[in-house]
């Protein structure tokens, strides 16, 4: 674990992005989700945004006085799981 | 392309359920599981269920699990596992299974993908060490590996108190239990069974910090002012190796929103949840719902949720027709609205807090002198100085009853609706203690105030191993888990109807007879 790690609160561990990271975008006038997901990949990882996209949600609702329903889902779309790309393969075969 | 008649996606409660309702009917189903084992989270369930008796209510979760699995091998329903759903749209379902694409045709869908975990960001949470309540269950109930052997448990809710308990049948010590709000989120009894335990509490706190080099070496707690603002200087430092989040679920919704269907946010469901009719039919034909992916509750009512998707399914597909549909239906709600009923039901949500109903069990996992004197399972003085008697310390209205049909002699009625507190008919009780073990809350004990001349009997349900010997003296403790005296193991019952769960009857100065209710585990503290 760096020293930064312990000094940061990190929001989104797949592609470490911390709580500090995402107050600043959202400072920036990146107040949604999928706008934050894009600033900063957070949401982009392995997890596809399972652990953090609700916390995420939350720092936004506490930055900009929205309320939690007022913040957007980001798009979802295949796949929900992440998956090689020769998987695909040959199958229009 | 590969034509299934009904996909189920997902083999938890929910989507097992709703499969064998659908295959009764005639439906030819396949079920979706990405995981290696069919059975969701039951599986990891070794305590016993509440609910009503009819509905395995006293069995524990991963017997239902089995039973649920024989019955969908019984009907002939296909599981595939390992068959990961990545794509859905209204009549296509995208699943890779063995590093291999595959496209199925369905004329009908049911989603029953379940929920995730929420996670809890504070500085150092990405230390080994911290993980969800759930993985920990895992760890422990499936791998039988443990974790840890200090764990401080963040959250109240039912998983946190569950996975506490079954921490401390692992072996491993629970240093704490944290909640944000000022109560107990989950059933008090669950609460109840970790504070015999001796587990603090710390209502009204939250995990600020995790400390170590490598890995987890301690946990800083903060307490909270009334608007869950962390109160400067109030922090405390607790010895911990585990931290455990355990602070509620998220429904996994992206396969319904994907193919299209309506959501609403609803927050004490979870947070977006897709808009269903009362038959969990979503706003695209043909695509049902059920299960925590449309409102995060109990197993108990994701299996009824799935049963009714079931019945609707088979409905859409023309297997049975609308009025004998409407039968099954009506009776399938009518558990469903039974078990939603009492003080933890969808009628009272939990967001609701007001300080004047935050007392007893609640506020402190173990119930009030008036809580006891009110609960008509609390046997009058009079008849326990005539000898055995049941003690059914039950003061929340959750859904459940199998110490109904437990009792032999009929001493016991919860009656309708099954979130009543159960009523003792003291003068018919013998005191046999056969409700004792069948509680799934192990909230009921029996007290023999006439045993000896100046020692009193308890008798009280037990889960923790080694179990005790006849003739041991061990730490008696009270609801609190303090130790308040010693006492001599007169009795130790391990009947096989009982599942694993012990009754010990303990001989005690009579003085303690009301104020003892376990023992320390191991014997002694």
């Amino acid at each position: 674990m760096t020293e930064t790690n312990k000094k940061e609160v990190i929001i989104c561990r797949c592609e470490d992005v911390s709580e500090a990271e995402i107050k600043q975008a959202i400072a920036e006038g990146f107040t949604t989700i999928n706008a934050i997901k894009k600033r900063l990949r957070a949401g982009m990882g392995l997890c596809q945004g399972r652990t953090c996209q609700k916390l995420v949600a939350r720092i936004i609702a506490q930055e900009t006085g929205k309320s939690m329903e007022e913040i957007l889902l980001p798009t979802t779309r295949p796949p929900v799981r992440p998956i090689v790309m020769g998987a695909f393969e040959g199958e229009d075969k | 392309m590969n034509k299934v008649e009904l996909a189920v996606i997902g083999a938890g409660p929910a989507g097992l359920a709703a499969a064998i309702e659908a295959a009764q009917l005639g439906v030819k189903v396949v079920v979706f599981d990405e995981n290696a084992q069919p059975g969701g989270q039951l599986f990891k369930q070794i305590h016993k269920f509440f609910g009503s008796r009819e509905h395995k209510a006293g069995t524990r979760g991963f017997r239902i699990g089995q039973e649920l699995l024989a019955q969908t091998e019984q009907l002939g329903v296909k599981v595939n596992l390992g068959s990961t759903v990545f794509g859905l749209d209204k009549r296509n379902l995208w699943v890779l299974k063995d590093g291999r694409t595959e496209v199925f045709q369905t004329d009908a869908v049911i989603v029953a993908t379940g929920a995730s975990e929420n996670a809890l960001a504070f500085k150092g949470s990405t230390l080994p060490g911290v993980m969800t309540a759930g993985a920990a269950q895992t760890f422990i109930n499936l791998h039988r590996v443990l974790p840890g052997k200090k764990v401080l448990m963040v959250g109240s809710g039912n998983v946190g108190l569950i996975v506490s308990y079954q921490l401390m049948q692992a072996g491993a010590e629970v240093v704490g239990l944290v909640e944000a709000a000022p109560q107990i989120g989950g059933y008090g009894v669950h609460a109840a069974k970790i504070k015999r335990a001796g587990v603090p509490l710390f209502l009204g706190h939250t995990i600020t910090e995790a400390i170590g080099e490598h890995q987890v070496e301690s946990a800083v707690l903060t307490k909270l002012n009334g608007r869950f603002q962390p109160i400067p200087g109030s922090e405390k430092t607790l010895e911990a190796d585990t931290i455990c989040i355990a602070v509620g679920l998220t429904p996994m919704m992206e396969l319904a929103r994907m193919a299209g269907a309506e959501f609403k946010y609803a927050p004490q469901m979870g947070g977006h949840v897709p808009i269903i009719n009362d038959n969990m039919e979503t706003s695209i034909a043909g695509m049902f719902v059920a299960g925590d992916v449309c409102g995060v509750e109990e197993a108990s009512s994701a299996m009824e949720e799935g049963r009714l998707a079931g019945v609707t399914a088979a409905e859409y597909l023309e297997y049975v027709d609308g009025i004998a549909a409407a039968d099954r239906k009506a009776l399938i709600r009518e558990q469903l609205s039974a078990i939603r009923n009492g003080t933890f039901g969808k009628a009272h949500p939990r967001d609701e807090v007001k300080e004047e109903n935050i007392y007893g069990l609640k506020s402190s996992g173990t119930p009030s002198k008036d809580e006891l004197d009110s609960c008509p399972g609390v046997p009058s003085k009079e008849r326990l100085a005539k000898g055995p008697v049941a003690v059914i310390e039950c003061v929340q209205e959750i859904p459940c009853n199998p110490c109904e049909q437990a009792c032999p002699r009929g001493a016991i009625k919860v009656g309708k609706p099954i979130t009543s507190l159960p009523q003792l008919t003291e003068n018919v009780c013998n005191g046999c203690a056969s409700c004792v073990t069948a509680c799934p809350g192990l909230a009921i004990v029996t007290v023999d105030r006439t045993y000896d001349e100046n020692k009193a009997l308890v008798t009280f349900p037990y889960e923790y191993l080694p179990l005790p010997e006849t003739g041991a003296i061990v730490d008696a403790v009270n609801r609190q888990g303090e130790k308040i005296c010693s006492g001599q193991v007169v009795k130790v019952r391990n009947n096989k109807k009982a599942d694993g769960t012990v009754a010990i009857s303990l001989a005690v100065p009579e003085e303690y007879a009301m104020e003892v209710r376990s023992m320390a585990k191991g014997g002694t503290k």
